[in-house]
């Protein structure tokens, strides 16, 4: 796990700060979608090995939710976005 | 029917009587007034810009947008009015004097002291003075400012100021602590 989230508004933090939420990469389906795109968007997640995009609340600092792109294998971090930020990239 | 209600600090009968200070002292403020103030949207700039220190107040970090504003001029009855006023519509304010616990921790040891319970760096140079961040200190959320090189201001949320006050009083256990309410 890396014990180390540098918080693009409060710095250097431990890991002990945050709330993990999991995956940031499903991108949510338009509102009459078909089932099946809802049905994969609410339960199915892939599992892999490497370098993943999670969703991180920083509860006991700003309370903003973050985006951490890091690897789960290396444990290392290579960048940490607003979600709000990132969500204006992915449109 | 009329209520009689009645101004209790929540750490009134916890603390205090003490004999003196020692070498690192905390000190727990009676009545400083708190008001909460998050910025309308896109509009961070300019509330900050009418947020800054001017001696009636003194405005922390708490988040992107949103600030801790304390005064030791203005009521708890009165800041966040007054901040109202200035701001317009640049930012929403919410009192919290009642709702939050100010204290200071001051001393020789101050930034060791801290140190047991907060991981973030309290050297100097990576946490100079006019600084301020929520931390976590042991389990609790809490919003720390460096007021001097030897101390350290911290606002905390009233329910758990006796349980920050007792963190506190274990993370100084190596170093001579007193605790008690602030004469002003
Ligand atoms: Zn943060």
């Amino acid at each position: 796990m890396a014990s180390l989230i540098s918080c693009p508004h409060c710095g250097t933090r431990p890991k002990e700060e945050f709330l993990i939420r999991g995956d940031a990469t499903p991108v949510r389906p338009a509102p009459m979608a078909a089932e099946e795109a809802w049905h994969d968007y609410a339960h199915l997640r892939a599992n892999p090995r490497g370098r993943i995009r999670e969703h991180w609340q920083h509860v006991a600092g700003c309370r903003r939710w973050l985006v951490v792109e890091r690897d789960n294998f290396t444990h290392e971090v290579f960048g940490v976005t607003d979600a709000a930020k990132a969500g204006e990239g992915a449109r | 029917m009329a209520y009689e209600y009645q101004a209790v600090h929540a750490l009134d009968g916890t603390i205090g009587a003490i004999a003196e200070q020692r070498t690192n002292h905390l000190s727990v403020h009676r009545m400083t007034a708190v008001a909460m103030v998050l910025a309308a949207p896109g509009q961070t700039a300019e509330a900050a810009g009418i947020l800054v220190s001017n001696g009636e107040f003194e405005a922390r970090f708490s988040g992107p947008g949103e600030w801790l504003v304390l005064s030791e001029v203005h009521a708890p009855e009165t800041l966040a009015a007054e901040l109202s006023v200035r701001l317009g519509d640049f930012a929403f304010v919410v009192d919290q004097s009642h709702g939050r616990v100010v204290l200071t921790l001051s001393g020789r040891d101050a930034a060791r002291i801290l140190a047991n319970g907060i991981a973030v760096d309290l050297h100097a140079d990576a946490f100079p003075i006019g600084r301020a961040a929520n931390v976590l200190c042991s389990h609790l959320s809490v919003n720390l400012a460096r007021t001097g090189n030897e101390s350290f201001d911290l606002v905390v949320m009233r329910s758990f100021a006796e349980a920050l006050v007792d963190d506190l009083k274990v993370m100084a256990r190596s170093h001579d602590l007193s605790v008690d309410f602030a004469t002003r």
